[in-house]
């Protein structure tokens, strides 16, 4: 390092420099983080704030299509959540939500990590191409997406029957993806995982192209194997970059609802079930919505216990010195 | 030691050392992996795509035709000809460039407010940033049409666009506050010795640090803003306000879904965020080398 | 400084302004002009009517206007019950018939008197009692589609029968002698029946004498594990598993059999009108206009001779929402639409009006005629309010779908079956 640069002049002055500033600009100082902050929660109150307050309390009413005609709910107190806790639908749905998010965002994270190291060893003209294939796989419309994946998968003419039984995995002629619960949630797993890896995969790779070459070059010099480095040096720089999109994804996969409403026509059994669509079902199909909003709330209570540890993480990592 | 410039474009800098020909063989060997991986990935689209370009007879087949032999435009005419198709991507325009560029400023400015100060509720609105995108979005239909209903934003543009960015914010923010707490301090110092304010700093030295963040969550905006249904089908009443999806999605639940023709419109309702890529695709480039010196 | 704010609010209002203008949502209910939800079939196909129905109005209202809104079937119950909360709803709406019980008992509807509608002394049994609740109408019948089976009359020819089948043992006889034939190809089948076509599995429970549920003293029961009901359905699950090789879990929209049909993977299947040009539609159905030559259609002959198969009668109703403020407005704007010169459009384009009057307008059309003619038998889903939360629930599909893979006999599906639909009907509203 040399004696000029900035970095160097930092590490002799203090972290920060003392001075005594003028009343004026000290309260701006202390105000602009709050200034700073206002436009965009003026929007997200904006929009969210009466609707959260209006989910919470719906969840303690009776109403259905005849309360919504009158605008007036019946209050019940937490009869719909002893409800929903003695149903077993409700439960099975809950572990089905907690499994299908688990394998997605292990699926995703890994693969997403392994396309991004791998984007960054390929020649400029693949990785263009890469980077392409990826954005215009997340630029494909989620509706779109599902139907092209269900015409695949077509119980008739679908290219993956035709193709799994060409190539001697089994006599997929005819073969109903969605009969078995099993086969119906790989395909459906699939997907989800497929639409979600460019996202992750493009978000790591600009992470690690911030991460320095000189450090990773240094270390191979020194003789460390590939996965050394990647462990000691990449992955925890990148740390923050994978608190995000682990929470993300767990955010989003545990409310997943087009894919499995859509590729099941929007007539899932209750082997298809997750708490977003349970939800949805509850309030749209069958009008109770108050049922329907106690659901949410679960949901997003339980969301918010998972994610307890993550939240310790950010707010730790966070701290400016 | 070789110092090459940190977080210049890796292709270009390479440390110079004699290629021997396992490095050759090993540069083809990776080269032909992604390219698997992109063939893998890019299937669906493909299929999508040359759906697109067959005429019927090839698209219900009783073999797969892997490759369209008999190309036809008339799926694509056929899409366009589709009533509003054109108001539809007018409307998506609008509606996504509002929420892109409206978004990025605003979660640059909380993103720095939640990285580079300390204040009174700062643990408080992280934690809000995140609580509030557990929220299931389909349990909220009714109340957000209630609230935008009571403004008169229902049926409106303008409705959709503050509905999206909502939505949007708070993942934009928290991953911009991400990238700047990657970047170190002593940047920000660097500035202020030469004497301009602080916020001064932020945007002349920051932001081209963060290029790629930005880029990131633009195009994340873009796609969300874009691709969104849910909300746009409650919210959308007249068919000269509809956006490319609900457009789509009308295409796929009439009566007698034509194959052709839909995947032409899904093909065209892609093409412009893959536009997009490419435009900012030298943005990314350009980030990466006017980054400041490190050391 | 200056100069920069003032540019960047002309700029922000320069933005807003096509964006607020480029909506329509001003032109809500105002003394002169009302909205209208009609689904997208409408206007896929028979825009004709609906065009009549408003040049009409228009003439009767001149200063009038009319904003016709048009919905698809997945998302319209939302935006309804959201449009409903906020007390914007449209003027007139288009609902199913088997979902308007539920709206009607929660006073969703604005109560009409049938007599100053036309041709409503005629209204099809069926449609009618989907409009009629307590004793009062709510709602106007718009159109229904009835079932008929479209088969290839060359593979007919080829097993020896020259003309439809007129009874249920002789339609038994063809199919066999086409999967005997044919039915080595394990993509063929005689008769192409989607498992979860529940329409047709419940005529069968009909043809028997079952009924889905019944009233008795205020609370319903579902019926479906009654011995006639089961003898129906077994008679399904031996026809289905014999003639069709079609999946069990996918209804009978995905896909439409036709694209099968067209593809020769089929000899015949249950269909609405309408779905005949999908056969040989170039860009859908993928058979070209000439196999139009080689297609027929009859009505599915039911198990006592003389009879056919009961069809259900499913169709549209139009109604006013009882918060629409242009009520008077869009009753005429109703009259016209259902009136005999619109609903003669509706039928040409290959449903059932909404008058028996009207029955006989397509019966020198070879292609629709079979289906006016099988409507004479039909069945309609029980008048329970919550009857569109059984079908919601999909639970009449998934016991058909659990009847023919065996995953449950025929008696314990319908055991579950009844005892859901019973717990649904009775559920407090």
């Amino acid at each position: 390092m040399s004696s000029r640069s900035p970095a160097a002049a930092a590490s002799v002055a203090p972290p920060y420099l003392r001075r005594r500033r003028p009343l004026g600009r000290r309260l701006r100082r202390a105000f602009a983080p709050y200034g700073l902050l206002l436009p965009a929660s003026a929007v997200i109150a904006a929009v969210l704030a009466y609707p959260l307050y209006y989910l919470v309390r719906l969840s303690f009413q009776h109403y259905g299509l005849f309360q919504l005609v009158r605008h007036k709910g019946e209050a019940i107190g937490t009869a719909n959540y002893t409800e929903i806790f003695h149903d077993s639908v409700f439960w099975h749905t809950l572990l089905r939500t907690v499994a299908v998010t688990a394998v997605c965002v292990v699926l995703t994270v890994v693969l997403a990590t392994l396309i991004a190291l791998l984007l960054a060893e390929l020649s400029s003209w693949v990785r263009l191409l890469l980077t392409a294939g990826l954005i215009f796989v997340w630029a494909t419309p989620v509706v779109v997406a599902i139907s092209v994946w269900s015409w695949m998968i077509d119980f008739e003419f679908g290219v993956a029957n035709w193709t799994l039984t060409k190539l001697g995995v089994g006599k997929f002629n005819h073969h109903d993806w969605l009969a078995n619960p099993w086969s119906g949630w790989s395909v459906i797993i699939s997907l989800i995982v497929w639409g979600a890896i460019p996202f992750v995969a493009i978000t790591l790779y600009a992470g690690l192209t911030q991460v320095s070459r000189e450090l990773v070059e240094a270390a191979s010099i020194d003789g460390a194997s590939r996965w050394r480095i990647f462990r000691d040096i990449t992955l925890p720089l990148l740390k923050p970059i994978y608190v995000i999109v682990i929470s993300l994804s767990i955010i989003w996969d545990f409310q997943v609802f087009n894919q499995v409403w859509l590729i099941t026509n929007t007539t899932p059994s209750p082997d298809y079930y997750v708490m977003a669509v349970y939800s949805y079902v509850t309030s749209f199909k069958i009008s109770e919505y108050g049922l329907g909003s106690a659901i949410a709330v679960v949901m997003v209570a339980i969301m918010a216990l998972i994610s307890v540890f993550y939240v310790r993480q950010m707010v730790k990592l966070g701290d400016v010195e | 030691m070789s110092a090459p410039l940190a977080g210049a474009p890796l292709a270009g800098l390479r440390p110079v050392r004699r290629r021997s020909r396992r490095t050759r063989a090993r540069r083809w060997g990776v080269d032909a992996l992604g390219l698997l991986v992109f063939l893998v990935m890019i299937f669906p689209v493909y299929w999508m795509v040359a759906t697109a370009f067959k005429p019927g007879g090839d698209i219900i087949a009783n073999t797969p035709v892997w490759f369209p032999t008999h190309p036809t435009l008339s799926n694509f005419s056929d899409a366009i000809d589709r009533p509003y198709f054109w108001t539809s991507v007018r409307n998506s325009l609008i509606v996504v460039v509002s929420v892109v560029v409206i978004s990025l400023v605003l979660a640059f400015l909380a993103a720095l407010a939640l990285a580079k100060f300390r204040f009174y509720g700062r643990k408080a609105f992280i934690v809000l940033i995140i609580a509030v995108q557990m929220v299931p979005l389909n349990a909220l239909i009714i109340p957000i049409y209630l609230v935008l209903s009571k403004a008169h934003q229902v049926d409106k543009l303008s409705g959709l666009v503050i509905t999206y960015l909502t939505f949007v914010l708070p993942f934009t923010i928290w991953t911009l506050r991400g990238f700047l707490l990657g970047v170190p301090r002593e940047l920000e110092e660097a500035a202020q010795v030469d004497g301009s304010t602080r916020f001064g700093a932020f945007v002349r030295i920051l932001l081209p640090l963060i290029g790629p963040g930005l880029v990131a969550t633009s195009i994340f905006a873009f796609i969300q803003a874009w691709n969104e249904y849910l909300m746009a089908s409650v919210l959308v009443h007249s068919a000269h306000n509809q956006t490319l999806t609900l457009w789509l999605a009308g295409f796929i639940t009439d009566r007698g879904t034509a194959w052709g023709p839909l995947m032409a419109g899904a093909t065209l309702t892609a093409l412009p965020v893959v536009l997009f890529f490419v435009a900012i695709q030298r943005r990314i480039a350009f980030g990466l080398t006017s980054g400041a010196v490190r050391g | 400084m200056r100069t920069r704010i003032i540019t960047a609010v002309a700029l922000a209002v320069a933005l807003a302004i096509p964006a607020s203008t480029a909506s329509g949502g001003t032109t809500r209910a105002s003394a002169s002009s009302i909205t209208v939800w009609l689904m997208s079939d409408a206007q896929n196909g028979w825009p004709a009517a609906v065009a009549n129905a408003t040049s009409q109005f228009k003439s009767q209202h001149p200063g009038a206007d009319v904003n016709i809104q048009y919905q698809s079937w997945d998302s319209v119950l939302q935006k309804f019950d959201a449009s409903i909360a906020a007390g914007d709803t449209p003027d007139v709406i288009e609902l199913g018939n088997s979902q308007t019980a539920k709206y009607m008992a929660a006073g969703a509807f604005q109560a009409i008197k049938a007599k100053n509608y036309p041709n409503s002394s005629t209204w099809l049994g069926g449609l009618k009692q989907s409009c009629t609740y307590a004793g009062k109408t709510y709602c106007v019948p718009y159109y229904a589609g009835a079932r008929a089976v479209i088969y290839r009359k060359d593979l007919y020819r080829s097993v020896g029968a020259r003309s439809a089948p007129k009874t249920y043992s002789k339609f038994l006889t063809i199919n066999k002698k086409l999967m005997k034939k044919y039915g080595r190809n394990s993509n063929f089948s005689a008769f192409y029946e989607p498992g979860q076509n529940w329409y047709v599995a419940m005529s069968f429970v009909i043809d028997y004498g079952g009924k889905i549920a019944v009233q008795k003293g205020g609370k319903w029961k579902g019926t479906l594990n009654s011995p006639q009901a089961i003898a129906g359905l077994t008679a399904f699950k031996k026809m289905t598993l014999a003639f069709s090789r079609a999946s069990k879990t996918n209804d009978e929209a995905h896909p439409y059999p036709s694209i099968p049909f067209a593809k020769g993977r089929a000899a015949s299947f249950i269909g609405n009108g309408w779905e005949w040009p999908y056969v040989f539609n170039p860009k859908g159905g993928a058979a070209p206009a000439s196999f139009a030559k080689k297609m027929g259609a009859y009505p599915m002959p039911g198990r006592r001779a003389g009879t056919f198969l009961p069809t259900f009668l499913g169709g549209s109703d139009v109604g006013i929402p009882s918060s629409s403020k242009n009520k008077s407005l869009a009753a005429d704007w109703i009259k016209a639409f259902t009136g005999t010169a619109s609903e003669t459009m509706i039928a040409k384009a290959g449903n059932i009006a909404n008058s028996t009057k009207l029955l006989g307008v397509n019966a020198k059309n070879p292609s629709l005629a079979p289906f006016a003619r099988a409507a004479t038998y039909s069945w309609f889903v029980p008048s329970a309010p919550n009857w569109v939360n059984v079908e919601s629930s999909n639970l009449l599909k998934t016991m058909c779908t659990a009847i023919l893979t065996n995953r449950k006999s025929v008696a314990q599906a319908t055991a579950t079956a009844s005892a859901s639909i019973t717990k649904i009907l009775n559920a407090k509203s």
